[in-house]
């Protein structure tokens, strides 16, 4: 999927709803240097650049005598990358430049290329980032190399803007469209018959996972998946004294949190789901065959109607009472 | 704008390369490996920079008329009422020593509100208090004949008439009363962070959650059984906290993480409706979710070495519970008033990832997990439910641990091409299971492909087979098993998934897309228990800015999933087969007309449309059904906003949702199976509007 165009078209669209009475300009230009330079070549005048160390002699002043003019860009000291007052804001450092590197003879016309972000620029991902993980390095972020993200060439300004007081990507209504944009799958779930309240943004992608890549599978927020969904259902988390294996185990063993054509998120509805795993002497063996031309039907007896197993094996997560072993009490 | 790669270019970057000796390619622009030799800082007054200090954003207001006669609307609407109100807030405050505070208030006084405050000094401290709120509505429908609902004690009317089948209630239909069966989370919290003026800063959160309401459950005797409504009256108090170290190069964080959860109500106490069967009970106790505790510890680090760069984590966390045991009703000796269950959990991840050069990056991690339930091994006589005597059953405490080993690597082959591939180890060991080991092994690779212009596709496939210790079907169940039953997630299993996507915009203003993805899983080991899994889905959306002033976007996914699976009622070799057919297609569709009427009208409609279907047949000689078993949605938005004043917009939205669904298992009276006491009818068919209108003001 290509992100950059994606969000071409999809952030106007985002930006406005979310801030249509701020004014904020739409689409970005490519960048004058794009006309007449390979990416390679604006990449490698970059690495150049960089290395000579060639800053502008009034730092943020000199940027602004040409681009002071630009809301855009002047939208920077809304936020908390253009608060010059504190010490770890590029403001207090390199300004301008801490990000967009050294000026270099950029100033004559702006033909020559600066480090340029988002869905306009040729540069790749992965120098792009190299300049916000420089100093957005913690405990979120530590897994950001070879993550999922890191993999698909997402770059961080694919997803936020930092000219601007507010980014969209951290306000909850619109990071589900961002996300969604390219996890398609899991927007067609979040509409199934059951789902987690993503549908109308009660609960978002980020209450789960971490964009930015963590140590555990499918980038959860947590080390495992019970961990990550204990965080809303401690009381699953036990433990307790007759534990169901696939339950403490694994919770997406028998549900699919993103959504399901069945009620309670399960993969399969019961009888059925049950019957994957139970077939001991008696009931659990039986075909339970539903509706048929011999009189029986689904809604019929205890084993279809109903609950189904439930009826009966209702503490299904597991159950604290001494003569719980079959999860009837 | 693209270019492909050619030998003029490939050279000028050999010749960079050279040309900047001691410069590593792949460090990129980070801000510590700046030559900053030349800067005349002293120089940087940074006059042009406009800080904006003072008081501005945005409040507003919002009335509403809901007009809705089933509750599971308020999942989309957020208002159980018939008019609701909420206010909205985005005010941020900068003051001329750099202090900031922000309100952000989202549907505040509607069932989904949201309140945000901060303070602080950028970079130094902050304050931040937050208010959520999550409700999540079944039915208000659900007819029981219970006294008491929402505690833990439930009775049946003075006048009820036991019966051995529900049919013979003759009190039932003049007991039946409404209830509401729906979750209210309401979480607030509050955080500090500070940090220092070199390398460390320090972070505590707390949050307290209570969750209300009522769940469905059932309780039963022998064979019978009722629904009931079980209370929900939790709180979670959660507190997180931290201290994290930096450098150039490397990064340290030590965290803990602790939860405390406590039920209002530790059992449930029930009538029987039915005639006293074995036992001659007339009344049953349930347990409830008991209180518990978890703690993590976990320290967690990164070093970049050049274009290396390695990650870890260890962590170390224990879940105990030591409710008093349920004993109402039980009649037998316990070996421990309170179980006193402790569960340690412990684990270990490692990462590298190393820039070989331009072209090639790999990465291996590995990641250790184990989890191992101290709980003591007691003997438990349960209560007899049928004919035969009470028995006694030690309880099972599971350990499990897991071990993954991923190796990988991508290959920039050329701008816009890019081979990734990689082989994946998980071992799964167990206690008291079937199956003592799993291991599973997979190897996966994607392609991308972005050189052409206006073109993007990829393609990923992985093949993945599990096996592992010998199955022993029957080794710790408490009646004998079917030999040939393999439990899905221990079964031997062949997994192929392919999923292709393309990215094409023939023009700025158009993009479409399409995926495409398959999926099966293939127990080619069971005979009895599920076989096999399916999984088919695709996806197209487009969308196109017909100009300046308007977009419109539309998408389209169907998926199917197929599974198979086989019994045996003879307790031998397979002689019935269930299939389960699930399809789902979703559709939305949006449009959006900006700066109408000079400039100062916002126009727009959103609509999806879903419908998941479920078909499901078991055959053993004859063949049944389960029925129509769906749920349909359309969801319409349309809103209108009004720039009336530089100040002040007006909102109006329209919001409508038509829902039906049906489970034939379902779809009966509360005496609707014998041996059942039933919530009755319980499926929905509503069309539910909304109107709001709301102004925002800006300051």
């Amino acid at each position: 999927m290509k992100i950059t165009n994606k969000f071409n078209s999809l952030f106007p669209a985002v930006m406005a709803a979310a801030l249509l009475s701020l004014g904020i300009s739409q689409g970005a230009v490519a960048s004058k240097w794009d006309a007449k330079m390979t990416p390679d070549e604006v990449e490698a005048t970059l690495d150049k650049k960089f290395a000579e160390g060639q800053y502008s002699p009034k730092g943020a002043d000199s940027c602004l005598m040409c681009h002071g003019k630009s809301e855009k860009v002047m939208d920077l000291f809304k936020g908390v990358h253009g608060a010059a007052d504190s010490s770890k804001s590029p403001m207090a450092g390199l300004q301008c430049e801490a990000c967009h590197g050294p000026m270099g003879k950029h100033n004559r016309g702006g033909k020559e290329p600066m480090i340029a972000f988002g869905p306009d620029s040729t540069l790749s991902a992965e120098k792009q980032n190299s300049v916000c993980m420089s100093c957005h390095k913690d405990d979120k972020r530590m897994a950001w190399n070879g993550g999922h993200h890191d993999n698909a060439d997402v770059a961080c300004a694919s997803c936020h803007s930092v000219h601007t007081d507010k980014d969209p990507v951290l306000s909850k209504n619109t990071e589900m469209e961002i996300c969604t944009s390219c996890h398609t799958k899991q927007k067609a779930d979040m509409n199934k018959r059951s789902s987690h309240p993503m549908k109308w943004a009660q609960m978002v992608c980020s209450d789960c996972h971490n964009p930015h890549g963590t140590l555990s599978d499918s980038d959860l927020v947590k080390p495992s998946v019970n961990d990550t969904c204990y965080e809303c259902h401690a009381e699953k988390r036990g433990p307790k004294l007759w534990e169901h294996a696939p339950v403490t185990e694994n919770c997406v063993t028998c549900h699919n949190p993103h959504g399901s054509v069945n009620e309670g998120m399960l993969k399969t509805r019961a009888p059925q789901l049950c019957q994957q795993c139970h077939a001991s002497d008696g009931h659990a063996s039986n075909a339970y065959m539903g509706n048929t031309d011999q009189g029986s039907s689904v809604g019929g007896n205890a084993f279809t109607g109903g609950r189904s197993c439930l009826n009966c094996h209702n503490q299904i997560h597991g159950s604290n009472h001494p003569s719980g072993k079959l999860f009837q009490r | 704008m693209k270019f492909k790669l050619n030998v003029v270019t490939l050279a000028l970057i050999a010749n960079a390369g050279f040309a900047i000796p001691g410069m590593a390619l792949a460090d990129g622009y980070g801000i510590q490996n700046a030559n900053t030799e030349k800067v005349k800082f002293d120089k940087w007054a940074c006059k042009r920079c406009k800080i904006e200090t003072g008081v501005n954003g945005t409040i507003g207001a919002g009335v509403g008329y809901n007009d809705s006669d089933d509750i599971r609307s308020a999942n989309a609407f957020a208002a159980e009422n018939e008019f609701v109100g909420k206010v909205d807030a985005d005010v941020s405050y900068i003051s001329e020593s750099g202090y900031r505070a922000s309100i952000e208030a989202q549907n505040l006084g509607m069932e989904n509100g949201r309140l945000d405050l901060e303070s602080g000094k950028v970079g130094q401290h902050k304050l931040s208090l937050n208010y959520r709120q999550i409700a999540t509505y079944k039915t208000d429908k659900a007819m029981s004949p219970y006294q008491g609902v929402g505690g833990d004690h439930l009775t049946l009317p003075d006048n009820w008439q036991t019966a051995g089948s529900s049919q013979d209630m003759s009190e039932l239909y003049s007991s039946l009363n409404p209830l509401e069966l729906s979750l209210k989370r309401k979480r607030a919290g509050i955080g500090f962070e500070y940090q220092g003026e070199e390398l460390w800063s320090t972070y505590v959160n707390y949050q307290r959650e209570d969750k209300t309401g009522l769940k469905q459950a059932s309780g039963s005797f022998f064979n019978q059984s009722m629904m009931l409504a079980e209370p929900v009256d939790y709180t979670t108090d959660t507190v997180e906290a931290g201290i994290k170290l930096k450098g150039d190069n490397w990064f340290t964080a030590l965290a803990y993480s602790g939860s405390s959860f406590k039920n209002q109500y530790s059992q449930l106490t029930f009538d029987n409706a039915f005639n006293p069967t074995f036992g001659a009970q007339t009344q049953g106790t349930m347990a409830l979710d008991p209180d518990n505790e978890a703690h993590t510890v976990s320290l967690m680090g990164q070093y970049t070495a050049g274009s290396t760069i390695m990650s870890g984590r260890v962590h170390y966390g224990q879940m105990s519970q030591d409710q008093a045991l349920v004993t109402s009703g039980y009649g037998y000796q316990t070996p421990v008033d309170a179980l006193d269950a402790k569960v340690d959990m412990k684990g270990a991840n490692l990462k590298v990832v190393s820039r070989i050069n331009r072209t090639v990056r790999v990465n291996a991690s590995y990641d250790y997990s184990d989890r191992d339930n101290k709980t003591n091994v007691e003997e438990w006589t349960q209560i007899s439910i049928n004919s035969t005597t009470g028995k006694v059953a030690y309880n099972t405490p599971y350990d499990f641990t897991t071990q993954r080993a991923k190796l990988g690597a991508d290959f920039r082959l050329s701008r816009g091409m890019k081979l990734e591939a990689g082989y994946d180890f998980r071992r799964d060991e167990r206690s008291y299971q079937d199956r003592e080991t799993t291991d599973e092994n997979t190897l996966w690779t994607k392609f991308r492909l972005s050189a052409f212009d206006n073109w993007d596709m990829w393609i990923k496939g992985s093949y993945g087979e599990r096996d592992g210790s010998e199955y022993q079907a029957s080794e710790w169940t408490s009646s004998e098993s079917n030999s040939l039953l393999r439990k899905y997630n221990l079964a031997d299993r062949q997994r192929t998934m392919v999923e292709a996507r393309i990215s094409h915009t023939p023009v700025d203003a158009l993009t479409i897309d399409f995926g495409g993805r398959y999926a099966l899983d293939d127990y080619n080991e069971t005979q009895i228990g599920l076989t096999e899994s399916q999984d088919i889905s695709y996806d197209i959306s487009a969308s196109y800015l017909i100009n300046d002033d308007m977009m419109v976007n539309a998408f389209y996914n169907r998926q199917n999933i197929d599974s198979e699976q086989a019994g045996s009622n003879n307790f031998g070799a397979p002689n019935w087969f269930g299939l389960v057919e699930d399809q789902v297609d979703v559709i939305g569709a949006g449009f959006s007309y900006n700066n109408l009427l000079e400039k100062k009208l916002r126009l727009g409609v959103d609509y999806t449309y879903s419908d998941s279907s479920s078909n499901t047949q078991v055959q053993q000689g004859l063949s049944g059904d389960y029925g129509d078993y769906y749920a349909k949605v359309h969801n319409v938005n349309v809103y209108g906003q009004y720039q009336a004043t530089d100040k002040m917009a007006l909102r109006l939205d329209y919001k409508m949702e038509k829902y039906k669904d049906n489970d034939p298992g379902n779809s009966i009276a509360p005496d609707g199976i014998w041996n059942l006491v039933g919530f009755g009818y319980n499926s929905h068919d509503y069309n539910a509007h909304l109107i709001m209108l709301s102004m925002s003001y800006k300051l």
